[in-house]
């Protein structure tokens, strides 16, 4: 298949890497560096196309941020051969499931289609990386669609503050500080030639994975793809400015007011890359403080002392180190302070009494089904695949991850707790309730 | 393909697929918070959050860790026809959750120290639900739009009636409910058709023998006149905007037809409230048009969610948008485009054993007409294009309509009312009333 492909279009194929018991992944390359990884799974007529970018808000800068998410916005738009709201409209008629999100260190695309109309997917994504028009009415509207946006999620939206002031509190020096969406005064304040130049930097096949998971096989699948982007030149990628985040050594603590009736709290402890040894152990222990209903943590502060509605964790799944957050919404009456107190017995109880096995066990199995939950779909597959390869270079390093979880032991467990949730470590946010205080008032 | 079975006159679902080792079980009743008594809104929600938690006379510690470590999930989804709760589960472990879900299905403990827990835990819920401006809106435009009516109970209950639901309210619901005829069962992924009748007939035969329970509720009135409801909420820099008035009923000889035509208006990213709202203006992230069924005539509503500023000016337009729709209804070249749509994007309805098995089990629960889904994509390519525009004016309407705005009103209200022509009513709500 690479006697009529172009130059920079002949194909290789680098690897197979077994995806779970039953399917394989097939990893090709162009030469012009695009990356493309298959997972034939005939279990429905439907294909799965995926177009992962590496560049996320981690790859912007001060007085720029937001602009990672404000261009996969404007990847919907016009390109050179179809009019502005052809695109999305071309997809629809195809019957195509489509979206895209951006996050610290990527840009995703995912598009399933029935497999019939798997060629025209091939060409618009093709057609949209490298023939793209930005001009101003549609970076001027597209900017206000993302400051609606950003009022949905951050400004009228408790969690979603409370967690943006989380990340700026926790990180003084890395990229993470920011929030994906952007701070409003640099998302209106883009130009078009901010828009033109970060495409160019970014949007190249060198710079690209295409996984495709479905009803298709590599002799129709790739001749297209040869075809699509062959002629396609890879870009030369600007040496990334990481500035590694300084070790905290003390604990770091903001206040917000909020028109809510209850007070909340969040707390972000440092944590390790995905890609550390110690991402699993932390992880399942992170599933048995605070993992359903069944945990230490909501079995404490919702059933015992019944001063939570809820609480809940995340481990970021990102390249470099991160958080683990945690965010407490307490009951009426009772003080986020009263939360944070009861969260420290508990950690500090992790530290130093040996966790059973059968709470790991439990730990253990939550996780287990929710990767394998994931994989129903073609295009949780896809996704699935294309999100380990993109951030740790192995797609299937889900399945892998379940063998690291089932090594995990209870002296991983309490060596994670001793070295991550220090409280010279972390991060606090307490949030007031302002309705809450209204009412107070009033009655 | 779906097995169609019955095990004692329970209806049971069964497809297999063995591409995953995953089972999933869904074991519904055919019918849900229409059960409230009056004034005991959440009655329904709250027997089956306690079955699920004192199953076999466990407490629901131990029912969780149980459930969890044979990498199990299990959830009570209570809407106003049907209740349903949903497993999953590794197919190393189906014998033993299996015997959890018999636990919590037909050995419900009722403790009354957990019952006392939930309410208290419930009521902590519904104060934190406030926070969620979008649940707001969808909360007052149902109690407003469907006001006397059953849909218009709050499923998760009230802060002023939680007080009232009791250990006997639980027990008679219960008794009540949960009984054989009332039962339709579905069971899809790494099992088979012998395996599954095996099970449910075991948990059936644990069940009284009874009847499907009638469902007496009339259809909706909906509202009369054009009215307005704003949920008053401190320091919004958006608005969450709801507008609509009675939509579909399956049973409707023009159901197909309406929801072609809601496919043109708001049905997807490219239909015509998303490119007026947010392609041409950027007004609102989202704009939507909802066109859901149930056993009886539900709602139609059209959904965005602009900044406070522009709240006013975007109801205009969604308003003229709908006038438009309505007195001209869609283009032939639009019907063509949507049945296209709407015919191949059904693969994703149907690319899993558990969604082929879920519209089934959707079609005996909301007494579907005969072939719903079978016969779906003949029906879609048959409409033509004087049957849509023929719904639409038969079954929106201009002058009865609903407004449903959550925002600070004392910046939006004079707007958002004289945006609204021969406005009949409008009302104030803080949005932290019950």
């Amino acid at each position: 298949m690479n006697l009529e492909a172009p130059p920079l279009g002949r194909v290789s194929h680098v690897a197979s890497v077994p995806f779970g018991p039953e399917l394989v992944v097939e990893r090709f390359r162009l030469e012009n560096g695009l990356e493309i990884l298959l997972c034939e799974d005939h279990s429905a007529p439907v294909v799965a196309y995926h177009t992962w970018y590496r560049v996320g808000s981690r790859h912007e800068r001060e007085g720029k941020t937001g602009l990672a998410h404000l261009f996969e916005h404007l990847m919907f738009n016009e390109t050179e051969n179809l009019p502005a709201g052809t695109f999305d409209r071309k997809l629809e008629e195809a019957g195509a499931e489509s979206n895209a999100a951006t996050w610290l260190d990527w840009t995703h695309y995912n598009i399933a289609v029935p497999k019939e109309q798997l060629r025209l997917v091939i060409a618009l994504e093709a057609e949209r990386m490298a023939r793209l028009v930005l001009r101003d009415p549609q970076v001027s509207s597209e900017k206000e669609v993302v400051a609606n946006e950003r009022r949905y999620r951050v400004e009228d939206d408790v969690e979603g503050a409370v967690s943006e002031v989380l990340w700026a509190t926790a990180f003084r020096e890395h990229a993470y500080k920011w929030p994906t969406i952007g701070w409003m005064a640099d998302i209106e304040g883009f130009t078009t030639e901010d828009c033109q130049a970060f495409y160019q930097t970014f949007y190249a096949p060198n710079n690209a994975t295409i996984v495709v998971a479905g009803d298709v096989n590599y002799a129709n699948l790739l001749p297209r793809i040869q075809s699509a982007y062959g002629a396609l030149p890879a870009s030369e990628l600007p040496l990334e400015d990481v500035r590694p985040e300084p070790a905290q050594d003390e604990e770091r603590r903001a206040e917000l007011t909020k028109p809510t009736a209850t007070e909340k709290l969040a707390v972000g402890y440092h944590s390790p890359a995905m890609g550390d040894f110690d991402h699993p152990a932390l992880s399942v222990l992170a599933e048995v403080l605070f993992g359903g209903r069944a945990s230490r943590l909501h079995q404490l502060l919702v059933r015992k002392l019944e001063i939570a509605s809820d609480v809940r964790v995340f481990v970021g799944p990102f390249r470099d180190p991160g958080l683990m957050e945690i965010y407490a919404s307490a009951r009426t009456g009772v003080t986020a302070e009263a939360l944070l107190e009861a969260l420290d017995q508990e950690l500090d109880r992790v530290c130093e009494e040996r966790v059973g096995e059968d709470e790991i066990e439990r730990a253990r199995a939550r996780m287990e089904l929710s990767v394998i939950a994931g994989l129903e779909t073609a295009d949780g597959k896809a996704s699935t695949i294309g999100f380990y390869d993109t951030v740790l270079g192995r797609p299937a390093a889900a399945f892998e991850r379940l063998d690291d979880l089932r090594r995990v032991g209870p002296s991983d467990l309490r060596r994670v707790a001793r070295r991550y949730l220090r409280r010279t470590k972390r991060s606090v946010i307490l949030v007031r309730a302002s309705a809450g205080e209204k009412q107070e008032a009033a009655a | 393909m779906t097995s169609s079975l019955s095990i004692s006159d329970t209806p049971l679902l069964v497809e297999s697929s063995r591409e995953l080792p995953l089972v999933h079980v869904s074991v519904a009743l055919a019918t849900g918070a229409i059960e409230d008594p009056a004034g005991k809104d959440g009655l329904t929600r709250l027997t089956a959050r306690l079955m699920r938690r004192t199953g076999g006379g466990m407490t629901q510690q131990e029912l969780d860790t149980r459930i969890d470590s044979l990498g199990g999930s299990l959830g009570a989804d209570i809407a106003h026809s049907t209740l349903s709760f949903n497993g999953t589960v590794i197919r190393r472990n189906l014998e033993s959750f299996f015997g959890l879900l018999a636990d919590v299905l037909v050995r419900p403990g009722f403790a009354e120290a957990e019952l006392g827990l939930l309410l208290r835990e419930t009521e902590a819920e519904l104060v934190e639900s406030r926070d969620n401006d979008r649940a707001l809106a969808r909360r007052w435009f149902q109690r407003r739009l469907f006001d006397g009516h059953a849909y218009a109970r709050s499923v998760s209950g009230r802060l002023s009636t939680l007080p009232t639901l009791g250990h006997p309210d639980v027990l008679e619901l219960y008794r009540r409910t949960w009984v054989g005829g009332n039962l339709r069962v579905a069971l899809s992924g790494d099992i088979d058709t012998e395996q599954a009748s095996s099970h449910v007939a075991r948990l059936v035969a644990a069940l009284p023998p009874g009847p499907a329970r009638p469902d007496a509720v009339p259809d909706p009135a909906g509202p009369v006149g054009r009215r307005l409801v704003i949920v008053d909420k401190p320091e919004r820099t958006q608005t969450q905007i709801l507008i609509g008035g009675l939509g579909t009923h399956p049973h409707d000889a023009d159901h197909i037809a309406l929801h072609v035509a809601n496919t043109v208006l708001g049905g997807t990213f490219t239909a015509r409230l998303m490119n007026e709202i947010r392609s041409k203006r950027g007004w609102s992230y989202g704009a939507y048009s909802n066109l859901p069924y149930d056993r009886h005539r539900q709602a139609f509503s059209m959904w965005t969610f602009p900044k406070a500023t522009d709240a006013a000016e975007c109801i205009k337009v969604e308003l003229s948008l709908l006038r438009a729709w309505w007195e001209k209804g869609i283009t032939a070249r639009e019907l063509a485009w949507a049945k296209r749509y709407l015919v191949r994007s059904h693969a994703f309805s149907v690319d899993t054993a558990t969604k082929r098995v879920g519209l089934a089990l959707d079609a005996l629960l909301y007494d579907l007409p005969e072939g719903y889904y079978e016969r779906y994509l003949e029906r879609v390519k048959g409409v033509t294009l004087g049957e849509v525009n023929s719904a639409i004016r038969a079954r929106i309407s201009l002058e009865n309509l609903l407004v449903c705005v959550v925002g600070t009103a004392s910046e939006i209200a004079d707007g958002v009312r004289s945006a609204i022509d021969d406005l009949a009513s409008h009302e104030v709500i803080p949005f932290d009333a019950d």
